[in-house]
């Protein structure tokens, strides 16, 4: 599952010549990776390809700071 | 270095670019979109190197390169290979006047107009010392925006620094601006997101209208605009910073945490300034979404609605939740070239946060800032644009203001009151915004002191009695009151009426006693009001023609000493215990009396009157009226409108209605008098020709629903002099025309009042050279009374904000008689002085720019429209200047269709929903459908055959002539017709069967069709058509449905096919409840003995009517062998179950047992069919209730299904996505224009001199009023309903599901006794009320069914025999009529004949 996020994440928001790499634990937002539309398209992305909804209440920081962060925050909807 | 892409590029524009063109070609002589900065350089700049560095920079940015052209209307454009362009050096230096210049020059400078097909940039580089510099940059928008500045800058700071340091080389070149523009069109055509594409779509046709910001509703035509800046300082700037740490306000990113803050805080601020509640903003999405695209400069943004509601409960804290949630799902759903110009539509303010950063130019600081080009697309009214730079500097906040929207007053006020607001969030953003008020303290007096006429002394210590008994005694002799040929003097006035004050006296009559005056306008009408308030009585006037129902009420409440009436109105009374004074018999013993003033007089404190005025509860309410006010109000009254003339008043009005105060009293203080007209038993209307017929009025008191019937009459030698308006909003149209016809001496005064606040103490007087709104100002306050605006929270609102009118001073009412609770309500403590109290008068209210209040209707008449706020005042205004319309009145009504869905019941037996039209319920909830059944069912029963008859049938066509076929079948695939097939082979009968593939037969359905065709040894084929989505959408618009276009093509198809290969007989399967939903109708089992021949005449006559109605399918397939009467001969229709009556257990057990049927999985379990969702889906938006609910009705009624099995299938779940995805692939666009039937609309009812279609009003609204604000509905009718006052009875209106439907013609009444009696029967068939000879059968609603009903209701009335298509052949009641009268001619003549 973090391989798919990381992929989505270099090939589609940091695409370009730069060839960043995203290891799971790094801050996205607050290393400046990411903006806040690159989240939301990513939140679309993730609801797309997990074919789930992601409720308003669960966008925050805490669950999607790292790709690592988001990996726990779907496995923990799945449990739950 | 780089490698540079020098072919020549053409491409199609981005969405953004588009739409910035086309605004730039709509404003074409302005520099709306000129983006300018300036880059102050404090240090040493080699100016040959920046040159030189910006000849590099323009190699590198495709967009510096980028010119626009037209090829055949169509913009594209082109990056040029290379630009012959160097950047101009301007030295300052040594020239004094052009440093001190710098501001003009760079105004000029800023709005030089670029070519679109040249290049879009202008740049210099200024010396302004050795050691100071600027570069100045002005782009098109077209080829960059902010971040794409930000960009080159940077750039260029890296390329002159390269040239410095001779590192050229290792500078990374600039992505080009064509790789996005190749991205964008990807994204808009190829690699679409439907989640995306819904979303915006739902947002597309939910958009509220842009708001009227400050009162301005108009349009633009400049696009000047200011610029106002305010800088938040560091430390509002530090505390809003630390709140976005504040876990309820952190978002992504600190930025987006503030970019939420300022969009709830101007939601807020505009819902303030517009009182809208919805409102969409304006907002740019960057687009730059990968890190190539965020090193291009270029033009990414597009500005996208952001749609959010303000709630009157919300806190900032609850409004920033729900922008929060917005925010994200726009984040999310915002794609590159997502902007249309519909989406633009929503909004005309502009909210723009930028935090793109300059760094130093190279080992120079710089100082960079934005210029104002002076001007603004002008669909933008306002443009907000946060400035956050720094992280921890100070946030910066411009305002481009339209120059036609915002005056220079208004300037100032916006930053104040954003500000306001602002702070309050800051201080506790969980405090209710509606306590947040916006004027400040200056701006609060200045409100109130335009408002105020000043204060007079005394004009309240004094009383009527005085001031009347001081006339009396100036001009004794001079008449008081003339009366049908009769007149008394002020002395007989005054003796009469001291003569009843002494004889009421002696029966107990002192100060404080209520006595209600019941009686019709006569000169004792006066001699009473005189005579009560002479003994210190309140006096309580009912108008003769007041209901017995209301009579009582009044007496109930006020519980009065005794009533002054007459002999005949006294009936009226039943048997009261009051004690009565009939003014006719007892006058000889009243005006025996003593003519002598009487000993007590009453005091200004005392109470005049109670005037009832209608209560919202039912009952009337009294509003009591103390001497002082009334004392005030007449003074003031005479000051106004008297003036050297004497002053001749028209009593006409109701008494029983305050406005009629103005006329009892003006005239008897003023040396003037009354002409009584008495009460006609047709109402006051009547009266008031007569009053304009008199010659002695000069001055007269009236509605202007009264002024509307002088329209046709002849004015202009009229005596008037001075028309006074009251009780209702007056249309200026109307002023204007009234006035006109008056000619010129005629002065008309609008006046505004509340009975509440004594008659009047609002007044304008028509000006109309300067009048210009729709209504007549209702102006200023009188002196001694204060007029306040307040919002929800009684905040004063701006200038020109819509607010709640609040009213105080010397004229208010000493509160409601006995109604302690309604008093606390309406009459409260005054927001800004202590001791006062104020009025809320539930009427809306704003201040115009002369400062005078404009009403703006009643905040209960004030409808919305889907969360929209509607004044149905200002349609009415706009629909008033049509020439033709005399009256109208515009409500919200619900359409019968729109009940919430909790308060929808279902038929107790059938389960047809309560919200079908047409159907009553009786008290045990059973449907009339249900009901009526009862009655015929037995009857019914005659209609069906046997198998064996179906057997004859074909034996009979066999012998005689050699067929192919039997017969053919039309095979559904689902049971009833699988199973119908089966038993056809089964009899021996020779079938083909037939299926028509309409694209969405499911595939489990398909292969259930052909093995069974195999199993049987049937042949089968499909029918096809290339135009079936076109039909479909035809259907869906016609009948909101799929399931009438599919079986009109079916039977169009398979008659055909039938035709050509001479097959006799198409067997249907429908099932029995399809006949009775369809056809069989209760009439035609009325008579006695049911003529089985004539009921299926008149099937196949509907046949033949209906493949003969112009729709979709008779356009698009070729119908021409229906137009004659051959093909119903040779190919007939049978329906299967007519013969065969089998229950669904034993259709069931045979499928399984005998047939490799399957019942499909892929589908909903109403149908076969996949589109059939999409049917069910419109059905119920826009019709509120399923398409299946009436013939699963008549299953259930047959007992062919159980009521719980029908309202499951008819509630179950439609996959919305799956509808929508279908609706895009058959083309069918879901419009507002398609949604409007679930909720409530508008109705504009009116009376015309003439007849007008209601295409021609639609029309001349939208020249005046915004889309959202036409009436869905337009009803003539003959005359408004009025109320006993003379206003206008909205509640009498006729409710829009019994009233004639829409219809494009005028109304015109049925004239012949045929026509009578027709209109009758379709009133009745139609449930409609009213049916002009000219409205079309299909436009009020009419079927095939609705004929059936018809033409059987005629056969009984009239005793003749129409077929039925005369009705869609006739299909007016005069054509109609017409017909019959000639059949009835032809009738008798032949029997005159014959005998």
């Amino acid at each position: 599952m973090r391989q798919v996020l990381i992929d989505y994440i270099e090939e589609q928001l940091l695409s370009g010549r730069s060839g960043i790499k995203v290891a799971a634990e790094d801050d996205l937002m607050g290393s400046g990776l990411i903006d806040s539309m690159g989240m939301m398209r990513f939140v679309r992305f993730i609801e797309d390809h997990f074919e789930i909804t992601i409720p308003p209440e669960d966008l925050v920081i805490e669950n999607f700071m790292t790709v690592e962060d988001i990996d726990n925050y779907l496995k923990g909807r799945k449990s739950a | 270095m780089s490698q540079i892409d020098t072919s020549l590029n053409t491409s199609n524009l981005t969405q953004s670019q588009l739409l910035l063109w086309t605004g730039q070609k709509l404003s074409p002589d302005a520099p709306l979109y000129n983006m300018v900065l300036t880059f102050d350089l404090p240090g040493p700049v080699d100016a040959q190197r920046f040159q030189q560095a910006f000849q590099h920079l323009m190699r590198q940015s495709d967009a510096l390169r980028t010119v626009f052209v037209e090829e055949g209307g169509i913009p594209q454009q082109k990056v040029l290979p290379e630009l012959d362009y160097q950047l101009e050096i301007l030295d300052w230096s040594a020239n004094a006047a052009a440093l001190e210049n710098e501001a003009s020059w760079l105004a000029n400078r800023n709005r030089v107009k670029f070519d679109l097909s040249h290049r879009l940039f202008d740049t210099v580089l200024v010396k302004k010392s050795e050691h100071h510099w600027m570069w100045y940059l002005n782009q098109h928008h077209l080829i960059t925006d902010a971040w794409g500045v930000s960009v080159l800058y940077q750039k260029m700071a890296e390329l002159y620094q390269g040239l410095s340091s001779d590192t050229l080389e290792e500078i990374s070149p600039l992505p080009g601006f064509q790789n996005y523009v190749a991205y964008e069109h990807e994204s808009r055509f190829v690699d679409q997101n439907e989640k995306s594409d819904t979303y915006w779509q739902e947002v597309t046709t939910k958009l509220p209208p842009p708001p009227g910001l400050y009162g301005y509703t108009g349009s633009p035509s400049t696009t000047g605009a200011t610029r106002v800046s305010i800088d938040l300082g560091k430390d509002r700037s530090d505390r809003l910073r630390q709140l976005t740490k504040e876990k309820d306000l952190r978002s992504w990113t600190q930025h987006l945490s503030l970019f939420n803050i300022f969009a709830s805080v101007l939601f807020a601020y505009l819902h303030r300034v517009s009182t809208q509640t919805k409102l969409a903003i304006g907002t740019p999405t960057h687009n730059r979404t990968t890190t190539d695209f965020k090193e291009t400069p270029g033009v990414f943004i597009e500005v996208l609605p952001l749609v959010a509601e303000v709630w009157q409960e919300d806190t900032f804290s609850t409004l920033l939740e729900r922008v929060r949630t917005e925010v994200n799902e726009f984040m999310m759903n915002a794609r590159a070239g997502t902007a249309t110009p519909a989406l633009g539509q929503g909004f005309n303010v502009i909210l723009n946060y930028i935090h793109a950063t300059f760094g130093d130019f190279g080992d120079i600081p710089v100082n960079a800032e934005w210029l104002h080009p002076g001007h603004v697309d002008p669909r933008h009214h306002m443009r907000l644009q946060v400035y956050d730079f720094t992280t921890d500097g100070s946030i910066q906040l411009h305002f481009d203001l339209n120059h036609e929207v915002f005056d220079r007053s208004l300037l100032e006020k916006v930053p104040k009151h954003f500000l306001k607001i602002l702070d309050a969030f800051i201080e506790d953003r969980f405090q209710p915004i509606v306590r947040i008020g916006l004027p400040d303290q200056e701006e609060q007096h200045q409100l109130m002191a335009t408002l105020d006429a000043g204060k007079t002394t005394d004009h309240d210590q004094t009383t009527v009695v005085e001031l009347f008994r001081k006339q009396a005694i100036e001009s004794p002799d001079a008449i008081a009151v003339c009366y049908q040929g009769t007149s008394l003097s002020y002395r007989d006035l005054d003796e009469k009426s001291n003569q009843l004050a002494q004889y009421l006296g002696k029966r107990g009559i002192s100060p404080g006693k209520r006595l209600i005056i019941y009686l019709p306008r006569t000169p004792e009408f006066l001699i009473s009001v005189l005579g009560i308030l002479k003994a210190g009585g309140t006096f309580i006037p009912i108008a003769a023609d007041n209901p017995d129902h209301r009579v009582q009420q009044i007496l109930e409440s006020a519980n009065p000493t005794m009533i002054l009436t007459n002999s005949a109105l006294a009936k009226n009374l039943g048997n009261s215990k009051v004690s009565l004074l009939s003014l006719d018999l007892d006058k000889e013993e009243i005006f025996s009396e003593n003519a002598d003033k009487p000993d007590v007089a009453p005091a200004p404190r005392d109470l005049a009157y109670i005037m009832y005025t209608s209560g919202s509860t039912g009952n009337p309410k009294g509003v009591m009226i103390s001497h002082g006010a009334l004392a005030h109000y007449v003074q003031w009254a005479k000051t106004k409108y008297v003036n050297e003339e004497l002053p001749v008043f028209p009593l006409f009005t109701s008494v029983g209605f305050d406005l009629t105060i103005t006329s009892v009293f003006v005239p008897l203080i003023s040396r003037g008098h009354l002409v009584v007209f008495r009460d006609s038993d047709a109402g006051p209307d009547l009266s008031l020709l007569n009053v304009i017929e008199d010659k002695t009025i000069n001055t007269i008191k009236l509605t202007p629903a009264h002024l509307a019937l002088l329209r046709d009459k002849d004015l202009a030698t009229s005596s008037l002099k001075t028309v006074i308006v009251g009780g209702e909003d007056l249309k200026l149209e109307l002023a204007k025309a009234i006035a006109g016809a008056f000619g010129s001496t005629i002065r008309v005064f609008n006046e505004y009042g509340p009975t509440e606040a004594t008659v009047g103490c609002v007044v304008h007087e028509l000006d109309v050279s300067r009048d210009v709104q729709t209504s007549v100002p209702i102006g200023k306050p009188i002196p001694n009374m204060q007029a306040l605006v307040l919002d929800a929270g009684q905040n004063q609102v701006p200038q020109g904000v819509p607010g709640e009118l609040y009213l105080s001073g010397k004229g208010l009412a000493n509160g409601y008689w006995e109604d302690k609770k309604l008093t606390e309500d309406r009459f409260i403590d005054h927001k800004f002085e202590a001791g006062s109290l104020m009025y809320r008068t539930g009427d809306m209210a704003r201040m115009n720019k002369d400062g005078e209040l404009e009403f703006l209707g009643r905040i209960d008449h004030q409808v919305k429209i889907g969360g929209i706020r509607v004044e149905p005042g200002e349609i009415e205004s706009a629909l008033n200047a049509h020439p033709d319309i005399q009256d109208c009145v515009v409500a919200l009504q619900t359409h019968p269709g729109a009940i919430e869905s909790g308060e929808i019941s279902h038929c107790v037996r059938c389960g047809l929903p309560s919200n079908y039209p047409n159907v009553a319920f009786d008290e045990t909830g059973t449907c009339e459908l249900c009901l009526s059944f009862d009655s015929y069912q037995e009857k019914a029963k005659k209609y069906f055959k046997t198998t064996e008859d179906l057997g004859n049938l074909f034996t009979e066509t066999k012998e005689q002539e050699k067929k192919n076929y039997d017969c053919m079948m039309l095979l559904s695939g689902g049971k009833d017709s699988t199973y119908a097939l089966a038993q056809l082979v089964d009899m021996g009968a020779k079938v083909l069967a037939y299926t028509l593939d309409n694209g969405y037969i499911s595939e489990e359905a398909k292969a259930n069709i052909e093995r069974v065709a195999a199993h049987l040894g049937v042949d089968h084929m499909y029918g096809t058509t290339p135009a079936m989505n076109a039909i479909f959408v035809d259907s869906l618009k016609r009948h909101s449905n799929v399931c009438n276009g599919c079986f009109k093509t079916l039977y169009t198809l398979s008659t055909k096919v039938a035709l050509e290969k001479g097959i006799p007989f198409i067997v249907t399967g429908l099932s029995r409840g399809q006949f009775f939903e369809t056809r069989l109708t209760e009439e035609l089992f009325w008579k006695k003995d049911i003529d089985i021949q004539r009921i299926d005449d008149i099937i196949l006559n509907v046949r033949k009517a209906y493949h003969r109605v112009d729709d979709a399918v008779n356009k698009l397939l070729d119908t021409s062998v229906f137009a004659g009467d051959e093909v119903f001969e040779k190919v007939q229709f049978i329906d299967f179950y007519r013969y065969t009556n089998v229950s669904m257990d034993v259709m069931m057990n045979y499928l399984q047992q005998h047939l490799p049927w399957i019942r499909p999985s892929d589908t909903g379990r109403s149908t076969n069919c996949l589109i059939n969702q999409v049917g069910i889906y419109v059905h119920k938006k826009e019709q509120g209730y399923s398409n299946y609910a009436f013939p699963y009705s008549w299953d259930v009624r047959l007992g062919h299904k159980t009521r719980e099995g029908a309202l499951d299938e008819i509630n179950e779940e439609i996959d919305s996505q799956e509808v929508h995805r279908i609706m895009r692939e058959i083309g069918y666009t879901e419009t507002a224009e398609n949604h409007t039937r679930d909720k409530k609309h508008l109705v504009a009812f009116y009376k015309a001199s003439s007849g007008i279609t209601q295409s021609a009003l639609k029309a001349h609204l939208s020249r005046h009023v915004p889309p959202y604000m036409i009436p869905t509905y337009f009803k003539q009718l003959e005359n408004l309903p009025l109320s006993a006052n003379g206003k206008i009875d909205r509640k009498a209106l006729p409710d829009l599901n019994i009233e004639q439907p829409t219809v494009e013609v005028p109304y015109v009444a049925p004239e012949t006794e045929i026509e009578e009696i027709l209109a009758g029967i379709w009133a009745e068939v139609l449930q409609i009320s009213q049916v002009g000879v000219n409205d079309n059968f299909l436009d009020l609603g009419g079927n095939s069914l609705g004929a059936i009903r018809i033409i059987a209701r005629i056969e009984e009335t009239l005793k003749l025999a129409l077929p039925v298509n005369c009705i869609f052949e006739k299909p007016t009641i005069s054509e109609l009529a017409a017909h019959v009268e000639s059949t009835i001619t032809a009738m008798m003549d032949a029997y005159r004949e014959q005998q």
